[in-house]
């Protein structure tokens, strides 16, 4: 079995194994629930039906799922480090490229279990509504380089920062700020300033196609410039983290 | 020579912390590399294993330049850090079988067993490693730095947390590698440990090498002799016969304040004296041996 | 003369005061074509006829929908910001004898009992004129169905926390 495959093993073995990957995860079933819960209370909500639901759902799953990718990308490096596990790592007979690309394959995992404990969730809300399928997929395949790119730019302010504290305190401020045009609502991101950050921002990217495909009902195929701006963050976020794994040395 | 270093300078973050230190190991050797706090050595370490660049000198680990070829390179290495730490989820046995996938081999769980029990930790090979002790996963470190069956060990403070019994276990399992050729670079402040296990040590002070050799040749050069307290259970015989092994410095009811020749090895010397009659119930040290010759050198130096 | 000269001035005060009274009738029935027993996420219309019984014409004219909720404990004005995009309705001038129809479509969101009606005012009248109300009462409808997400809410983190428990470390015994 090659390096990376190991340490990927691992780095999966910490999530599903260890109690805090279980705690965390537990954390955000926890959060999923409250709002599925939240939303079965909730008598008002049907106005826009079962679309809005779905979406909402989505949105949550990818927000979470980013914060997640986040804590477990720092975790990867800055915690270990702090752990005094890291130089062991580093010390074993294995490229540095393969111990990043083992601790990024955990980060993918960490996803991937993360997007399969969702899909209850969606089911669940989704009920009858339109799109549920679909919104899944559109879920899967733009969550995906979102929460990994979260995960990447974790591992990156790890290597980058002297504590994990201070890349944590780093990494959910940003996680904050490219979650800003949601939570100001769409007036703010109708101005000019908000419209050009809209347009570089992969968290509203991930939302204005889960609007489209699922209360729009457009096709998946036709989300490629949302898909672009997506792909273009995990690229930037794994060059960030590449490079500053080659400066780790302890 | 399985680790040569030669006039190493190092700076960090523009803070020269290494300005020129010197080290040779040789296969079959235990090398006690001692400092006071800060002094720069897990910082000459961290240069060995081509975790830092130097700024200038020379580093030759196995023959090759640290930093090159890497991975072949730690495959013959094997390190325990001062600052161990484990996935404490995983048993012992998970996590040796982790790293010695790492290192290339295979190890059935029979093999892996035999690992642990080398350490003493046999019974605990299911336990999850977030139950050890401070003790139990030092031992658990050194296991995993003998995974690899390595050529050159390089140890930062091996016997931390371990009480006398566990010492003198790791010192047989040390004593029992070099006497099969491996070569180990000891990192402690125990000079206890460094007496009865080195041949050679060298002492770095702010960031320098101040001294370096086998330890009686450094005690002699120093000019200081030996001293000891010999508690004696009878009437000494004719002192003539041991002046040539020791000096007889002064006597008080049974107690004798004797110094010894910097080259003489002590246990030879009181076999020779017992033989000679002398009832030898006990013995002190009074000064002049490594740690004497420690707190001279270091004396002064910022800790 | 001084008699003649009082009985004109009552006559013209009570003259305007009865040009400048509430000449407009307005009259609010709910569309034949609403459902019998609405629920949420139906739409409802209400029709309102606004005549001036006047002699003259009302000038600047609006007329306003309002909504209330009355349920007992619950009594409250219902803002109809979600409800109705069509809140009001505007007439320059409504001559004497003529009518405004309008249709006041609106799309139930929350369940309860309600009270609709329609008021107008005018730019130089002194009374505001209101309908009748009209009632309807709407259903609830549950849109997520709770027999799905209570197992799943509950569900997934109790097996999670579960295997939380179960990967705690357990203390041994013994020292290094």
């Amino acid at each position: 079995m090659s390096a990376t495959t190991l340490i990927a093993r691992k780095e999966a073995g910490e999530l599903l194994l260890s109690p805090r990957g279980l705690a965390w995860l537990t954390a955000v079933a926890v959060a999923l629930s409250a709002f599925a819960l939240l939303l079965v209370s909730n008598t008002e909500l049907s106005l826009l039906d079962n679309a809005q639901v779905v979406y909402d759902m989505a949105g949550i799953v990818t927000g979470l799922g980013s914060l997640l990718g986040l804590v477990v990308g720092i975790d990867a490096v800055a915690g270990e480090r702090e752990r005094g596990c890291l130089v062991p790592l580093l010390l074993a007979p294995a490229s540095r490229s393969a111990i990043l690309l083992g601790k990024l394959g955990g980060v993918a995992i960490a996803w991937a279990v993360m997007y399969a404990l969702s899909l209850p969730y969606l089911w669940a809300v989704g009920s009858t509504g339109q799109n549920m399928a679909d919104g899944m997929l559109v879920c899967g395949l733009l969550g995906t380089p979102i929460v990994l790119g979260f995960g990447f730019f974790g591992m990156g302010l790890g290597c980058w920062t002297r504590s994990s504290r201070t890349a944590l305190l780093t990494g959910i401020v940003a996680l904050l700020v490219a979650a800003s045009p949601l939570l100001l609502g769409p007036g703010l991101r109708q101005s000019a300033v908000g419209a050009m950050f809209d347009a570089v921002n992969p968290f509203s990217a991930a939302v204005d196609a889960y609007d489209a495909v699922i209360i729009d009902s457009q096709t998946i195929a036709a989300q490629g410039a949302h898909i672009l701006v997506a792909a273009a963050w995990i690229v930037l976020t794994l060059v960030f983290a590449r490079s500053g794994f080659a400066k780790v040395t302890r | 020579m399985l680790l040569e270093i030669e006039r190493l300078r190092l700076s960090i973050g523009g803070t020269q912390i290494l300005g020129d230190v010197r080290l040779g190991l040789e296969a079959g050797e235990i090398y006690g590399l001692l400092g006071p706090n800060g002094a720069g050595k897990s910082t000459t370490i961290a240069a060995a294993l081509g975790l830092r660049r130097p700024d200038g000198g020379t580093v030759t680990v196995l023959g090759q330049t640290a930093g090159a070829n890497e991975p072949a390179l730690r495959r013959r290495l094997g390190v325990l850090p001062e600052r161990n730490g484990f996935y404490d989820w995983m048993t012992a046995e998970s996590y040796l079988a982790f790293y010695a996938s790492l290192y290339g081999r295979s190890l059935a769980r029979p093999q892996i067993a035999a690992r642990l029990a080398q350490v003493g930790l046999a019974p605990r090979r299911g336990q999850s490693i977030g139950t050890f002790s401070q003790g139990m996963r030092q031992r658990l470190g050194l296991a995993r730095a003998l995974i690899g069956n390595p050529d050159l060990l390089i140890l930062d403070e091996p016997t931390n947390g371990l009480d006398p019994r566990g010492r003198r276990e790791i010192h047989d399992i040390l004593t029992g590698l070099a006497q099969n050729g491996a070569g180990i670079l000891l990192c402690t402040h125990l000079l206890d440990d460094v007496d009865r296990l080195c041949q050679r040590i060298g002492i770095i002070v702010d960031g320098r090498t101040v001294a370096e050799g086998p330890i009686a040749e450094l005690i002699r050069k120093s000019g200081r002799r030996a001293r000891f307290r010999l508690r004696l259970a009878g009437p000494r015989p004719n002192e003539r016969p041991a002046e040539s092994l020791v000096s007889i410095v002064a006597r008080q009811d049974d107690w004798c304040v004797v110094d010894l020749d910097p080259a003489a090895r002590p246990d030879t010397v009181w076999r020779e004296l017992a033989f000679r009659g002398w009832p030898i119930a006990e013995i002190r040290r009074d000064g002049g041996g490594l740690e004497d010759l420690y707190l001279t050198l270091t004396e002064g130096s910022a800790a | 003369m001084k008699l003649s000269a009082f009985v004109l001035a009552v006559g013209l005060l009570l003259g305007q005061h009865a040009l400048h009274a509430a000449p407009l009738s307005i009259e609010l029935q709910p569309a034949a074509a609403n459902p019998a027993a609405p629920q949420m996420g139906d739409n409802l219309t209400f029709h309102s006829v606004i005549r001036n019984d006047g002699a003259g014409p009302v000038d600047g004219l609006i007329a306003w929908i309002s909504l209330v909720q009355v349920d007992k404990g619950k009594e409250q004005p219902v803002d109809l910001e979600d409800w109705s995009a069509h809140k009001a309705v505007t007439a320059a001038a409504l001559l004497p004898g003529k009518a405004i129809e309008t249709d006041w479509p609106m799309r139930l969101i929350k369940a309860g009992h309600y009270r609709v009606a329609i008021s107008a005012a005018s730019r130089t009248g002194t009374h505001l004129t209101t309908s009748a109300f009209a009632d309807f009462t709407v259903r609830q409808k549950p849109v997520v169905e709770s027999r799905r997400v209570l197992p799943v809410a509950f569900g997934i983190p109790l097996l999670l926390g579960v295997a939380l428990i179960w990967r705690r470390p357990r203390r041994g015994t013994g020292s290094g």
